[in-house]
């Protein structure tokens, strides 16, 4: 099982990227994962394509989607990649648009994430993770934060 | 007790973040549901009563007729949005017993 610190990368966070649409901010958000192998592009045009047909199902709460696809589409290596956008982009989602954070998820089977998903959902209902988010000007910032946030967590359970 | 299934359309990310943030509800609350997470797929095969899932894939759900009470959550880490939605099937639950 392995932390979420351990699914994220620095080249995977990505800070005030610019979009114009909802596609574009899928595809930069993806960008870091294919570069580092963790999933292929068949996986990339998969999340787009379920996008098109089905609506925004990868927006999940105020301002923040994750967009990910069924293992199966070229999900190779466990990764979680984190996105900011320098202007929010409308996806069609009545309650949670527009979005300003993508958190990209590759889960290459049904277990080696749960930790770290977990982990990620706590830090979305986090106000000071989003403060973090929008004003750190290094990627190390919002590593070093989510290893804080670990470290408490550990401390709480021993 | 009812059993519910959280389910998404792939089965690994959302369904299983809403799963979580579910059981937080149920067991701070205790409510007499169980829940399991999984993909679209596992909907027709599934014996419970109750179908946890974000709000589009809801729509679709209660489109097709599927025999479960279907919820559909708006906002993930939202617990108030989980109680009510879970407090009302219950209720409805309740009412179809007497």
């Amino acid at each position: 099982m392995e932390l979420l610190s351990d699914s994220i990368k620095k080249e995977y966070i990505q800070l005030r990227v610019s979009a114009k649409n909802r596609e574009e901010a899928v595809r930069k958000a993806a960008e870091p994962l294919l570069v580092d192998g963790c999933i292929t592009n068949q996986y990339i045009q998969k999340i787009i394509e379920i996008m098109k047909e089905t609506g925004p199902y990868i927006v999940i709460t105020k301002a923040v989607a994750l967009p990910h696809a069924p293992s199966k589409y070229g999900a190779n290596k466990l990764g979680i990649g984190i996105t900011t956008l320098e202007q929010p982009v409308v996806f069609g989602n009545e309650v949670n648009d527009p979005v300003s954070y993508l958190f990209c998820l590759s889960a290459p089977d049904s277990d080696s994430h749960l930790e770290s998903t977990a982990e990620l959902v706590g830090l979305l209902d986090n106000e000071r993770f989003y403060k973090i988010l929008d004003n750190a000007k290094d990627p190390e910032e919002i590593l070093q934060f989510i290893k804080e946030e670990e470290q408490k967590g550990e401390n709480e359970h021993a | 007790m009812h059993k519910a299934l959280v389910a998404c359309r792939a089965g690994v990310g959302s369904s299983l973040m809403l799963k979580i943030k579910v059981n937080e509800v149920i067991n701070a609350n205790h409510l007499p549901i169980t829940v399991e997470h999984s993909s679209l797929d596992a909907v027709p095969g599934f014996d419970g009563d109750l179908l946890i899932t974000l709000t589009d894939v809801a729509e679709e759900l209660r489109a097709k007729k599927v025999k479960q009470t279907v919820i559909g959550i708006a906002n993930i880490v939202d617990k108030k949005e989980i109680l009510s939605k879970l407090t009302d099937f219950l209720n409805d639950a309740n009412e179809t017993q007497l």
